[in-house]
């Protein structure tokens, strides 16, 4: 599994010894807040509507029992005992004082971990796939470049003040889990001609105000070339993004206004004249990291033991989580388990100290020692015998996570919204519980299929909403929570972003348009196996538009 | 035309809790009722530049003004954001309360 070198280690240590004393001068007044804020960023603290918010990185959302019982002890001791996953594969507490980020940041790198990258105008934490190493159709495990990239990225002198934030995803299955087209550089990793291993990269996704798809930049690039390639990319960026304007920063306006072929020309002839053996990753490098990431050595096993299968039998809801909440795992008698942070009615995202725990023992005891946090807000428990999957599930029960609606209606992503964020402009957990409690059923769930629904307090789209199948945009209307709604959006190889169905709704009237949408979908799809995304994408917006609008007019 | 006037207090978060508080007559407050309220331009001027010099004295953060009705007697904000502010947490059970009021319900 992933560990800190001793390089990292030391800087890791370095830094917070540093911010401690950044800390202590802030305290005493030698530093003000226009001085401290870049620097408090550069540490992951914002300040938002309640408290100071720390959000901690889970390099490609690894971690193992340890790391994750320090996420619930530092909750406990600093925090008001929980956390929040978030949808960039990390975790935010809420309520941390300034006086003890130095303690918390500290007792983080006990376990390997910090909150570096997290914020700032820098290149962040770089996500990934969540079953990577597991899934079967993997080509090559997506955290070894991530790894690689990360520390080509940490603390790179040319850019750490870029004129803006900067997102990378890689994903090593040609299935895309980790929404690789709605990030500033997304990296596939492929197959050349020769079934030589390299990468497809593509630039200028992206959401927030100005949504974007990623476009491709390179269909094949040898794995030697990646550092290089990236760092030319980054180059052209740097020299020609704006910097007047925030909100015309990112990378994604700069391809858009350039146009893909002539941004390709510029970052292919940086490519072409620069000192690439000097950004070269060394020999061997790839082939140290990838050690890190060494599959576990697990021995087959059935693929359908017998006490697994009666215990199917015996105990439906079993079954049903099941069905839902695993996925095939590349060795046989194997499955990742995905932990559903969505129970009916809850916080999406949200666990508390002693949830952590319980996952933190089911991880040691049933899957290697190891769990994945997922840009959907999950968790997934990547290595877990079918033999064990019932002690597990009942597990999750013991601790209220046992919902079986992985990629269901009620598998909502939600921003944290007015109730905790200084940018909200409506709120968003509260919507989402709605809705939540709106689709309880599980067999209505289940009747319903494959439909994610993505939930946004603001413009700058934390909540996904441009990608999901139905989007929930809250905005401010004179001083009244109005809710835009988006149909169409997807996060996958498919991506697409939601086309606007029309003027927005009010707070109260959320759990009945979308179950008006739903409804829709369902007098209209063609059989059971038509998804609502298959649905809406034979038969557009109109029906939807129909429906929810010809009544008010 | 100048925007109409609406009597107002000035909040900021406290430097080291990272909580709201808002300005009293004796200094930073943590119950709005407390809080100084301006009752004209001139007041409010004259209450925002007691913000900044807050912020100057590295007691507060951002501080600002925000509309209050007074209707009550009691300070409310005007505005949705700054109500849940005042309250000082989130409108819906958090963390440890969250799942208990689930498995209530």
């Amino acid at each position: 599994m992933y560990r800190y070198d001793e390089f990292d280690r030391r800087f890791v240590d370095e830094r917070v010894a540093e911010f401690r004393d950044q800390v202590e001068r802030r305290l005493t007044g030698a530093l003000n807040e226009a001085e401290f804020k870049p620097l408090r960023l550069m540490n992951g603290l914002y300040l938002q509507l309640h408290a100071y918010m720390l959000r901690v990185a889970i390099p490609y959302g690894t971690l193992n029992g340890r790391q994750m019982r320090m996420l619930a002890h530092i909750a406990e001791t600093w925090d008001k005992g929980y956390g929040h996953f978030t949808t960039r594969q990390n975790i935010q507490y809420n309520w941390p004082k300034l006086k003890d980020v130095p303690d918390i940041l500290e007792a983080l790198a006990t376990v390997e971990m910090h909150a570096i990258q997290t914020s700032g105008n820098c290149i962040r934490n770089i996500t990934s796939d969540p079953f990577a190493g597991v899934a079967p159709e993997e080509i090559e495990d997506p955290r070894i470049t991530a790894e690689l990239l990360r520390q080509w990225s940490s603390l790179h002198p040319e850019f750490t003040y870029l004129g803006r934030k900067f997102k990378f995803a890689v994903t090593g299955s040609e299935h895309d889990r980790a929404a690789i087209k709605v990030h500033d550089i997304g990296i596939q990793i492929v197959r050349g001609e020769a079934g030589e291993v390299g990468y497809r990269v593509l630039v200028g996704g992206g959401m927030g105000r100005t949504p974007m798809i990623a476009k491709e930049l390179r269909a094949f690039l040898p794995k030697a070339d990646l550092l290089p390639y990236v760092e030319a990319i980054l180059r052209v960026y740097n020299l020609h993004g704006r910097r007047d304007n925030k909100y015309k920063a990112r990378i994604k306006i700069l391809v858009h206004e350039t146009g893909i072929d002539a941004f390709r020309d510029q970052v292919e002839r940086e490519f072409a004249t620069m000192d690439r053996a000097a950004v070269t990753a060394p020999e061997g490098e790839m082939e140290r990291i990838a050690a890190y990431f060494a599959p576990p050595e697990l021995t087959e096993k059935p693929s359908a033991p017998v006490a697994f299968e009666r215990m199917k039998t015996l105990d439906p809801d079993f079954a049903q989580w099941v069905e839902r909440n695993t996925s095939a795992h590349r060795v046989p008698g194997y499955v990742a388990a995905t932990i559903s942070l969505k129970p009916i009615g809850g916080v999406p995202g949200d666990a508390t100290a002693e949830q952590m725990r319980a996952m933190a023992d089911l991880a040691e005891s049933y899957s290697v020692d190891e769990m994945r946090i997922t840009h959907e807000q999950n968790v997934v428990l990547p290595h877990v015998a079918l033999g064990d999957l019932y002690k597990v599930y009942r597990g999750l029960a013991a601790i209220g996570l046992e919902a079986p609606n992985k990629g269901l209606v009620t598998d909502i992503i939600a921003c944290p919204g007015l109730d905790y964020c200084a940018l909200a402009t409506a709120r968003s957990i509260p919507v989402a519980q709605a809705i939540s409690k709106r689709f309880a059923s599980n067999k209505r769930q289940r009747e319903i299929g494959p439909l994610s629904i993505k939930i946004s307090g603001c413009i700058n789209a934390c909540g996904h909403h441009h990608i999901g199948h139905i989007g929930i945009l809250g905005l401010d209307k004179a001083g009244v929570e109005n809710y835009q709604i988006t149909l169409g959006g997807e996060s996958t190889e498919d991506a697409a972003l939601g086309q606007r169905l029309g003027p927005g709704f009010g707070y109260d009237e959320l759990p009945d348009v979308i179950e008006k949408i739903v409804d829709i979908y369902l007098d209209l799809r063609q059989g059971r196996r038509e998804t609502f995304l298959q649905t809406y994408r034979r038969v557009g917006m109109e029906p939807f538009k129909e429906a929810l609008y010809a009544t008010a007019d | 035309m100048a925007k109409e006037f609406k009597p107002s207090v000035v909040t900021a978060n406290d430097l080291i809790e990272g909580d709201s508080v808002f300005l009293g007559a004796l200094g930073w407050v943590r119950d709005i009722a407390e809080a100084r309220v301006a009752l004209s331009r001139d007041e409010a001027e004259v209450l925002e530049a007691d913000g900044v010099a807050g912020e100057d004295a590295n007691i507060v953060v951002g501080p600002y003004l925000i509309e209050v009705s007074v209707a009550t007697g009691r300070p409310v904000p005007v505005l949705r954001r700054e109500r849940i502010r005042v309250s000082g947490v989130p409108t819906i059970p958090f963390g440890v309360a969250a799942p208990a009021e689930r498995r209530a319900a």
